[in-house]
């Protein structure tokens, strides 16, 4: 077993818990263990805290990753937002000595240390990292495959880019999370513009809605071209653009669009065999049956 | 009085007499300061485009990350942080991959953002975060039909984090508090209402 302190941030466990439960359940099948990390805290959000002082964005983030230092466990998390906190805060105080003595002398007034003794991981990289669970391994967990579905995926920013501070490689026209997504029978679908974000980000939402919703609205109309039964994606935060995002899009647009929003944990986990109920999938937004009569 | 305009070479001044651009509206610290705060090489900007056409909230907006990479270099200070453009930016990273002079312009609008936000230049869903984290340590909190939802998956209402752990919340207090952040935020907050 692996083991790894899961970092759980806001909206998986506060809007979507069935994202939290599937990434726990799913993990165990593939020879992950996810521990809790008791007492982390929002990353704290990229956009919305760092916008305002990147050293307090720095300090709040360093925290998270003390506690897991603490626990002596690599972090692992399914939120792109997350990993933009925590794996780059985690990778700029490693490389930096100045950032990291300003943030010890914060840290020291809890009597806490960032010390640089552990990595951070998004789980979907972890999936797909043959040294811990790899393709082949997942497609064996898989009980009720996704057969005659169609899938598209969205990578979301902060997972991959800014590249040359990831270790991701190509951000134009990625492959690894389709693979992941055949592995559990499904057909992947290539669509316009797939790299393009949801919207969400940089407190865009917050700040001005329709904006936002303007550019989910644009990745909405590439993936209806391409008749996807779903879209699937690794951050809460995207899912919560394109889920709550479509009935927004209704409301202020007046255009329906109905494409149920699966994390791919969720995904894996109905792979997995796990019901909806299981998954709370009743919380989306949008209807997720149309999808899930395809395959139960 | 008729305000000089002034690059400080002459020859320039002779090529460039039609523009419009005046000593006394920049601020060289400034461009400094976005360099330190955004970690990144603002001043090597040759003004492609490449940003621009690359990102998503352009199209649909006034929004152009490459006449902030300008301003960057300039030093115009007052006309980047009195933008409500700034705001625009998803933070999406693409003008940053496919820059071609390798600088960051989305670490640069973040380090603008830093200086609009010393200046109590914040929109107010951006404190509202800052609220919310100072007392639950979430962005986004828990709620009973999460509750509900989360017993019936068979987990704890509150998840382990800061909900179901309130005593780190003073660590986190402690730290926000440090900066003053909480203070300025319901001053700023106040004020708008």
């Amino acid at each position: 077993m692996h083991e790894y302190a899961f970092f759980l941030g806001c909206i998986a466990p506060n809007r979507y818990p069935g994202c939290e439960a599937s990434a726990i359940k799913t993990s165990e099948k593939v020879g992950i263990k996810l521990l809790p990390l008791c007492g982390a805290s929002c990353c704290p959000a990229p956009g919305a805290f760092g916008s305002i002082d990147l050293n307090i964005w720095y300090a709040m983030a360093a925290r998270n990753v003390v506690l897991a230092e603490q626990m002596g466990r690599d972090i692992a998390l399914i939120c792109n937002g997350c990993y933009k906190s925590i794996y780059e805060v985690n990778h700029i105080l490693k490389h930096n000595d100045e950032l990291r003595d300003g943030v010890n002398e914060v840290l020291k007034e809890i009597d806490m240390e960032y010390k640089g003794s552990i990595d951070v991981w998004h789980l979907a990289e972890l999936y797909y990292d043959p040294k811990i669970c790899g393709v082949d391994k997942l497609r064996e967990s898989v009980t009720r495959p996704l057969t005659g579905t169609k899938i598209a995926v969205h990578y979301g920013c902060h997972l991959m880019k800014p590249r040359k501070e990831r270790h991701f490689g190509d951000t134009d026209h990625p492959m690894w999370i389709e693979e992941l997504v055949e592995a559990l029978g499904a057909e992947s679908v290539q669509y316009r513009n797939k790299m393009q974000c949801c919207g969400a980000g940089g407190g865009v939402r917050g700040f001005d809605l329709e904006h936002s919703l303007d550019i989910t609205n644009e990745k909405m109309i590439n993936l209806q071209e391409v008749g996807a039964d779903a879209l699937t994606e690794v951050c809460p935060f995207c899912q919560l653009q394109y889920d709550r995002g479509q009935v927004e899009i209704q409301e202020k647009f007046g255009i329906t669009y109905g494409l149920p929003v699966l994390h791919f944990n969720e995904l894996l986990g109905l792979a997995q065999g796990m019901s909806p109920d299981e998954l709370a999938l009743d919380l989306h937004a949008v209807d997720v049956s149309p999808f899930l009569e395809k395959i139960l | 009085m008729a305000r000089e305009k002034n690059y400080g070479n002459p020859s320039l001044e002779g090529k460039l007499k039609d523009r419009y651009y005046y000593s006394d509206d920049t601020n060289r610290d400034f461009t400094q300061e976005v360099e330190k705060i955004g970690r990144t090489i603002a001043h090597m900007c040759y003004q492609c485009g490449t940003c621009t056409g690359s990102c998503p909230s352009a199209p649909r907006s006034s929004y152009r990350i490459r006449l902030f990479m300008r301003r960057a270099v300039l030093g115009l200070e007052e006309e980047a942080l009195t933008d409500p453009d700034l705001w625009l930016c998803t933070t999406c990273y693409s003008c940053t991959d496919r820059c071609p002079r390798d600088i960051a312009p989305t670490d640069v609008i973040m380090a603008m953002r830093n200086l609009a936000a010393r200046r109590d230049i914040v929109p107010r869903n951006f404190l509202k975060t800052v609220q919310a984290i100072y007392k639950t340590g979430h962005g986004v909190p828990n709620n009973d039909v999460n509750r509900a939802a989360r017993v019936k998956l068979g987990m704890d209402a509150e998840p382990p984090t800061t909900c179901g752990f309130p005593e780190y919340i003073e660590g986190i207090k402690a730290i926000i508090d440090h900066y003053g952040l909480k203070d300025r935020a319901d001053r700023i907050l106040s004020e708008g209402e």
